[in-house]
């Protein structure tokens, strides 16, 4: 018939379709370094108007985390728990599932790790992997209560996370001023963990000083991995992708949507309380009031700029942290405001979320190449 | 217990909550109007923010505080109207889209009161000043009722009269029920040539006004500075009132005003031996709860609506 | 509000309008039409042959490519409703376009609300719709919300919104798919007195007999041109068809008798009580491995409702449903995947595919987590491309590779993967619910070959369709469902007209509870007798 609707791939030329492909992902690749590039644009201007030098000031920012080796070392150190967090949220948005309880989820694992490591005597090896679990046990049922509420009941996941958050917040904030204070000290802060609990400092392994860094960096880097198989191989994944690209066809294919809503909920939540565990056993020795700052939220770009792909996750994490210990740099070197950094990231989020942007350059790029032929 | 009781009762305490609820009223009545015109704002919490950023600066710097207040509002609006253009023309998530607004002015605000003033904890090297407070002469006299009416900043006023006229809007006025089709149903509402995109835009205006006007209230109503991240997620609490209380007006309305409750009773309680990180937790607690009970009743009606129509 | 139509001419027409969509597909290729003043003037096509395109168009929903709409007479460039309202033009859309939170009169009058600076007049508002409704003899409760009346009271609603904005044409888009008889004998009643008072009514069905019932004049539409305008009075129905399909009535399906085996799907005293839409009563029937049975009704009637409940989607609330043996009523989706039961769901674009992934993850999705796809807790993804490549192989889908996501693929293509996916699992029970809704003519042939192979290789097959033509064509047996009841079963097909099945459809004839159950075990055993219908599918035993 001659009506049939041509969309946009009816040919049946296997080549041509790679090439279309190719050139996607070329758009996409490029498109993802125009965002970029773009926000350090707007950071320039933006330090130009405000009086400060942007040359000088980028100079600091892009090459200072690689000066000495303690600041490379301060750099994973930050990518290390961002990239946690990043890949917690990455695994509820697979399943369209707006989950903003990183915050909770991570406090909570600080609180399980930091509890046994610092009370619990336990022999070397144990003393490190017990505080680790039990924090992703206690981050995982963090992640439980809104999954369930959501799936079982349809709470709305969004403020059932922000509310979670405050309630969490608040209760850490109690525990270390009051119950987990370091009896006698001046400072507020717990007591230190218990040596053997400590996650390994890279310094150790490569004989150079890298600060804080610690082999926690390693199991970043695994966890990454796993969830990529978890999501592209296996049974659980496809139900969490289904889900999320079309709940009622999941369910019409025999998935249960709600365990599905439920799991990524649970595994994202396990992955905040690795977060915990990592600032309490590898960067921080204790719990400090406030330990895991903004990171929660940046998590959420971070998932987002790597459009919830863990192992790209990984790049984005690491790219987002250099901008932040950069930042810091070039704070202490050129007197321009860290802040600066923050605002670049929003430009960057608020480019990646316009989809359309994407989108029309692909089409026009295709008309124009319909155009030539 | 007993101390408990004299404080809740305490016109101190009343004018207490009047005071505190003021930025969740306006905002949450901010999220409202943008939720109804069909757009989630989780910017709230960046509008505020940035009002409070650029009214404290600009009345510093001009030494008006009219103009500061102004200014604060304007930058609002003009986030809701970024908000708007990046889910209308754009087509970006709202919801991301929000969170990438907050985070511009988070950093935003730190950077430029670091780069003005070369403070990194806020503005309270800058005199501002504060908008004014109404007091009522004739009730100001009066025990209890004029301690807690009069003397509170006019913003509160607002904020308390913003109820009514969201409900008068909403349910009154063309706009605003061309605004509540174009949430619902743009469909019908583009079908009957009502210009959908302009609604949407004046309806997130509308919204980030209200919410920089909460904005304005924390650096120039309760105090007379701005402080790096002075709004301390109350966006997002304003946000979960606009959930809580149904998308009704009277129904964010109490709602708002029982978070203010409630944070206002963490204060007073601070000062007795109870922790007051413990009492603040119990407006989110209980909204957690709320939340769930309402999901579960509307899923059990649901349900018997289903057996009851097999009777 | 109308001033600028011109006195005399056509109150709208289209000269050489041609409409092409940014993807190629040309819905509307070089009309020219022209309905005078006072005239109900049907427009009768399949699905997909332009109409709907044609009368977007009219009510500036869409812009033609090429050509020009004319309204009141004169060439008109309508950017979008509004300027068509401004115009004169109303529409009454296939889905109702009202907010359902609203009372009827708000519906009424949004968009023209009545009120002074600014504000809204509830009280003039019923008025107005109160006194539009009895001038009109639309029967409405003006104070009461939309989503707490019935549809026939919505679609009044939807009349009243263009009477009020002064509509001198009035689009009606298949407005009689969701309406009783009464309902709509009601709705005809009402647009012949509208009709009397000077309104230019644009009447769009694929129902010959409502078109012939109602309209002045039908204009009839195929794959995008107008075929011809005909005055109804000269028209039948025979001859109308023939204008509006292509292909020959009495589609060719090579198909040889059935040859029905054990009962597969048993059904008794089924009943499913809807939230929303359409409930079931009673329903009672049986369909055999070999055989395909057709279900007909009016689009609304329990089709819908039916599939889902056999596919698990929803729950019955009383009665049996066994597949091959199982008791299925309590089991969830996987659990009738697990029976045997295939489904291909009505809206493929709402719950028959995962539009933005891969042609392969939508070929799965009943069978991810067991081998040869997964083992061991291990999904395969070279499996499941190989298990892609071939049924792309088996079922033609003109795809470049398997990794295209399904929102590239035409309807066809799109439909060819889910029937690939349902039909490949080798299901005991399959039930295929509008297979053919907006596919190619390429594809349906393709889809019905399908089918009748699929019921040769022993599956029992449940086509529920809104084409009696397709079902005529395809089934063994017929059930025809009325308000979420079985009213009509013809056990042979072969001469039943679509006539016929119609009278039945609309319930001016009924089969009754004998004929209805006749040869089911598990009910009353008086009624054994009578078990064939006649050719001609009158509802008189007798033997086959």
């Amino acid at each position: 018939m001659t009506t049939t609707p041509m969309t946009l791939i009816e040919s049946e030329d296997r080549r041509e379709y790679r090439v279309t492909r190719r050139r996607d992902l070329a758009v996409d690749l490029s498109m993802t370094l125009a965002t970029i590039l773009a926000a350090l644009a707007i950071g320039f201007l933006v330090m130009l108007v405000t009086g400060n030098d942007p040359v000088k000031a980028y100079e600091a920012m892009l090459t200072g985390p690689l000066d000495r080796s303690f600041r490379v070392g301060r750099w994973l150190e930050d990518a290390t728990t961002l990239t946690l967090l990043g890949l917690s949220v990455a695994i509820p948005f697979r399943a369209r599932q707006i989950s903003l309880g990183a915050e909770s989820q991570v406090y909570a694992g600080a609180l399980a790790a930091a509890a046994v490591a610092v009370f619990l005597p336990l022999p070397p090896v144990a003393a490190v992997l017990v505080p680790l679990f039990a924090a992703a046990t206690a981050g995982a049922g963090m992640g439980f209560v809104p999954g369930a509420m959501k799936a079982r009941l349809g709470a709305n996941e969004i403020v059932a996370t922000l509310m979670l958050n405050a309630i969490v917040v608040r209760v850490y904030d109690y525990l270390v001023n009051g119950p987990l204070k370091e009896p006698g000290s001046s400072a507020v802060h717990s007591r230190s963990i218990q040596q053997d609990s400590a996650l390994t400092p890279l310094s150790d392994w490569f004989g150079i000083p890298l600060g804080r860094a610690n082999i926690g960096l390693f199991l970043m880097l695994l966890t990454a991995i796993a969830l990529w198989l978890l999501i592209t191989r296996t049974p659980l994944g496809y139900r969490i992708r289904m889900t999320g690209s079309n709940p009622d066809f999941a369910e019409y294919g025999g998935i249960r949507v709600p365990r599905a809503i439920e799991w990524s909920f649970v595994i994202g939540g396990a992955v905040a309380g690795l977060a915990g565990a990592h600032l309490v056993q590898g960067v921080y020795g204790r719990l400090e009031p406030g330990l895991a700052g903004s990171l929660a939220f940046e998590g959420i770009v971070v998932a987002l700029l790597a459009r919830n792909n863990p192992l790209v996750v990984v790049v984005a994490g690491l790219f987002y942290s250099y901008l932040r210990a950069g930042g810091d740099i070039m704070e202490q070197q050129t007197d321009v405001g860290t802040e600066i950094v923050v605002v670049i990231q929003a430009v960057i989020v608020l480019l990646v979320t316009a989809q359309a942007l994407p989108d029309l350059l692909k089409r026009r790029i295709a008309r124009r190449q319909a155009g030539v032929r | 217990m007993n101390s408990v009781i004299d404080v809740v009762f305490s016109s101190a305490f009343l004018a207490a909550v009047l005071r505190v609820a003021t930025p969740y009223l306006l905002a949450a009545f901010g999220g409202l109007v943008a939720e109804r015109a069909g757009i989630s704002n989780i910017a709230l919490e960046g509008q505020m923010l940035s009002a409070a950023c650029t009214g404290a600066l600009v009345a510093g710097y001009s030494g008006s505080v009219a103009v500061g207040a102004l200014c604060g509002v304007a930058v609002a609006v003009l986030l809701g109207l970024l908000l708007a253009a990046l889910r209308l023309e754009l087509g970006a998530d709202a919801i991301i889209a929000g969170i990438g607004l907050n985070l511009l002015a988070s950093g935003g605000t730190a950077y430029a009161v670091y780069s003005l003033l070369d403070d990194k904890g806020g503005t309270s090297g800058l005199k501002s000043g504060s908008l004014p407070t109404v007091t009522l002469p004739g009730i100001e006299s009066i025990p209890v009722v004029g301690e807690v009416l009069s003397g509170q900043n006019m913003v509160t006023w607002l904020a308390f009269l913003a109820a009514p006229f969201v409900a008068w809007l909403f349910y009154r006025t063309r706009f605003g029920f061309r605004l509540r089709a174009v949430g619902e149903m743009p469909d019908a509402a583009a079908s009957v040539g009502i210009p959908v995109r302009h609604v949407q835009y004046a309806g997130l205006a509308l919204s980030g006004a209200l919410a920089g006007l909460a904005g304005v209230f924390l650096s120039m109503g309760y105090v007379s500075f701005f402080v790096r991240d002075m709004t301390a997620g109350r966006g997002f609490i304003a946000l979960a009132a606009v959930f809580l209380g149904g998308l009704r007006p009277w129904g964010v309305f109490l709602a708002a005003l029982g978070f203010g409750a409630a944070e206002a009773l963490a204060v007073q309680l601070g000062t007795m031996d109870v922790p007051p990180q413990l009492v603040s937790t119990i407006p989110y607690a209980m909204t957690l709860v709320a939340l769930a009970l309402y999901a579960w009743r509307r899923k059990r009606r649901g349900l018997t609506q289903e057996t009851a129509a097999s009777l | 509000m109308n001033e600028s139509w011109a006195d005399a001419g056509p109150a709208v027409a289209a000269h050489a309008v041609t409409k092409t969509y940014g993807n190629g597909v040309r819905a509307v290729r070089g009309v020219d039409l022209e309905v005078p003043s006072g005239e109900i003037r049907a427009v009768v096509g399949e699905n997909g042959a332009g109409k709907s395109t044609l009368m977007k168009m009219f009510y500036g929903l869409e812009q033609p490519s090429s050509g020009e709409i004319l309204i009141g007479g004169r060439p008109r460039v309508l950017r979008g409703p509004g300027s068509a309202i401004a115009l004169g033009v109303g529409m009454v859309h296939q889905n109702l376009m009202l907010v359902p939170s609203f009372t009827v009169a708000q519906n009424v009058v949004l968009g023209v609300e009545p009120g002074q600076r600014g504000l809204v007049d509830s009280r003039a508002a019923v008025e107005t719709t109160a006194l539009l409704a009895e001038e009109s003899g639309l029967a409405v409760d003006p104070k009461a919300r939309v989503d707490e009346v019935s549809v026939g009271m919505r679609q009044r609603t939807e009349i009243l919104k263009a009477l009020h904005r002064r509509a001198r044409v009035l689009i009606l888009d298949e407005p009689t798919a969701v309406l009783t008889p009464q309902e709509t004998e009601d709705l005809f009643a009402a647009v012949r007195r509208l009709r009397d008072g000077g309104m230019t009514v644009l009447f769009i069905s694929h129902k010959l007999r409502e078109v012939r019932e109602i309209s002045d004049k039908v204009s009839v539409m195929r794959a995008g041109s107008l075929v011809g305008t005909v005055a109804t009075a000269d028209a039948t129905e025979r001859s109308l068809a023939a204008m509006m399909v292509g292909r020959d009535l009495s589609l060719d399906v090579d198909r040889a008798p059935a040859r029905p085996a054990e009962v597969t799907l048993r059904v008794r005293d089924l009943a499913y009580d809807a939230p929303t839409g359409q409930s079931l009563h009673g329903l009672g029937f049986d369909v055999a491995a070999g055989e395909i049975v057709g279900v007909a009704g009016i689009e609304g009637h329990g089709q819908s409702e039916l599939a889902e409940v056999l596919a698990g989607l929803r729950r019955p609330t009383t009665g049996t449903v066994s597949v091959g043996g199982t008791d299925t009523a309590g089991l969830d989706v996987a659990g009738h995947r697990r029976a045997g039961i295939g489904y291909v769901p009505e809206d493929r674009l709402y719950n028959g595919a995962a539009l933005d992934e891969s042609i392969a993850d939508n070929l799965v999705v009943d069978r991810h987590d067991r081998p040869p796809l997964a083992r061991r807790g291990v999904l395969h993804p070279g499996a499941v491309r190989t298990h892609a490549e071939r049924l792309i192989e088996e079922y033609a889908i003109r795809t470049p590779d398997p990794s295209v996501p399904v929102r590239a693929l035409s309807g066809g293509n799109m439909q060819k993967v889910i029937v690939a996916r349902e039909l490949s699992a080798g299901p005991r029970l399959l039930i295929a619910s509008q297979v053919t809704r907006g596919v190619d003519v390429g594809a349906m042939r393709f889809m019905y070959e399908r089918l009748v192979a699929a019921r040769d290789a022993g599956a029992a097959v449940l086509l529920i369709s809104a084409d009696l033509t397709e079902l005529l064509a395809l089934s063994d047996r017929l059930l025809v469902l009325k308000d979420g009841r079985l009213v009509g079963r013809f056990d042979d097909t072969a001469g039943l007209t679509e006539k016929r099945v119609g009278l039945y459809m609309l319930g001016v004839e009924h089969h009754d509870q004998e004929q209805l159950t006749a040869g089911l075990d598990d009910v009353e055993p008086d009624d054994v007798e009578s078990d064939g219908v006649g050719p001609d599918g009158s509802g008189e035993a007798s033997a086959v």
